[in-house]
């Protein structure tokens, strides 16, 4: 294949023509080594613990090289404690590379079981309660819910979302939509460019409770605390918002037979 | 020692060992997967940075192809986790030597590891991750 590029919109036509099946463009983010070092360069890991839960906390943006072995976890370590001398103010940081590494090592010990559920559900509900198609409206952002608009259109857009914007988006879609975690992580694959079965598939488990000791949900509070209102502000559906209630209304709404 | 080339897989797309290296997309996972362009053009990116043949198609058919058009017998690639990969290196394994490397490892760790929640292992790994 061609290796020779004017622009980064003559690598996007030739692309097109290459994989015509490929559904829209080039994300803002670039591939390559060059990449990768200035976006290491340029994380603050020691803000990392403190605002990490943000939509606009100070995360890494690591993934997408790590998953595609640019840079590498040991790498990522070394050039921290090279830069620093020292680790103990980014255990945080250090503990996310180490989820990245677990997810690897469970895949590794049962690779064909990555689209199977490693347990069963906490819900209270049988698989077969849960549909097995993420609907239209949902993969189209047309929701009618800010939040779960916006976190689609980023993620096709961009191929990233923050960590929590994952989470909340797969408790909506397992728990509140009902749909089995299968189809939100086959939606998430096929966009993420940091999508790898491993840390994927079993994060929507870890969400869903057949890889965790219960389901994990979020409330509107939690969302609008954690992307500082901004979603929330606007959204077509701010008086009947399904996240509205407290915790346990929400998980005796969700889970009745637990 | 007989030649060999280097099969760059998709989790290490980063210089090889410094051998003839391919690089092939699978069409027929893309396909069934439903890859975007975006994460398509993403590796893409970074293949264009290293010293990679870059192929599209099937993935056991090309490396078989570029081995033999560098007159290799032996194939050198990384370890990986993705039982579609394992098993394509199964099958070139049948017509050339397979030298499947390990990737260095994030923390080593010795015996057996719990894996059934992040804590057990996270109790085992804090330490040397940790440790300067």
């Amino acid at each position: 294949m061609r290796v020779q590029f004017a622009s980064r919109n003559d690598l996007e036509a030739y692309l097109r023509t290459m994989f015509p099946d490929a559904e829209g463009g080039l994300s803002p983010l670039r591939g390559g080594n060059a990449a990768a070092n200035r976006v290491l360069e340029a994380f603050d890991a020691g803000k990392y613990a403190a605002t990490r839960n943000f939509l606009n906390g100070t995360v890494s943006r690591l993934s997408a090289y790590l998953r595609h072995g640019v840079l590498t976890l040991a790498g990522v370590r070394r050039h921290l404690l090279h830069k620093h001398r020292n680790l103990d103010r980014f255990l945080k940081f250090v503990q996310e590379l180490a989820w990245r590494d677990y997810w690897q090592r469970v895949y590794a010990a049962e690779p064909d079981s990555i689209w199977h559920s490693a347990e069963s559900l906490k819900t209270g509900r049988p698989e077969s309660h849960y549909a097995a198609q993420l609907p239209a409206d949902i993969q189209n952002a047309n929701t009618g819910l800010a939040c779960m608009d916006a976190f689609v259109t980023e993620l096709k857009t961009t191929g990233y979302l923050h960590n929590h914007a994952r989470m909340w988006f797969a408790a909506y879609v397992v728990h509140f939509c009902r749909i089995r975690w299968q189809a939100g992580a086959a939606f998430f694959l096929s966009h993420l460019l940091d999508g790898d079965p491993a840390s994927n598939n079993l994060s929507w488990q870890w969400v869903a409770s057949t890889f965790s000791s219960k389901p994990y949900i979020f409330n509107k509070e939690n969302l609008e605390h954690y992307s500082s209102g901004t979603l929330c502000a606007n959204c077509p559906s701010r008086k009947q918002c399904p996240f509205d209630a407290t915790y346990e209304d929400l998980s005796e709404r969700l889970f009745p037979h637990v | 020692m007989s030649k060999a080339v280097y099969w760059m897989q998709d989790d290490c797309l980063r210089p090889g060992p410094g051998l003839p290296s391919v690089y092939v997309f699978d069409t027929e996972k893309l396909l069934k997967e439903k890859w975007s362009l975006k994460r398509i053009g993403f590796i893409y990116e970074c293949l264009l940075e290293l010293d990679v043949e870059i192929r599209k198609g099937n993935p056991v058919e090309q490396v078989a192809l570029f081995a033999q058009s560098h007159g290799a017998s032996r194939i050198i690639t990384l370890e990986t986790p993705d039982p579609r990969l394992q098993s394509q290196q199964k099958e070139l394994a049948r017509g050339f030597t397979l030298q499947v490397e390990l990737p260095e490892p994030f923390v080593e760790l010795k015996g057996r590891i719990d894996l059934k929640r992040f804590s057990r292992y996270w109790q085992r790994a804090q330490g040397p991750a940790m440790r300067p």
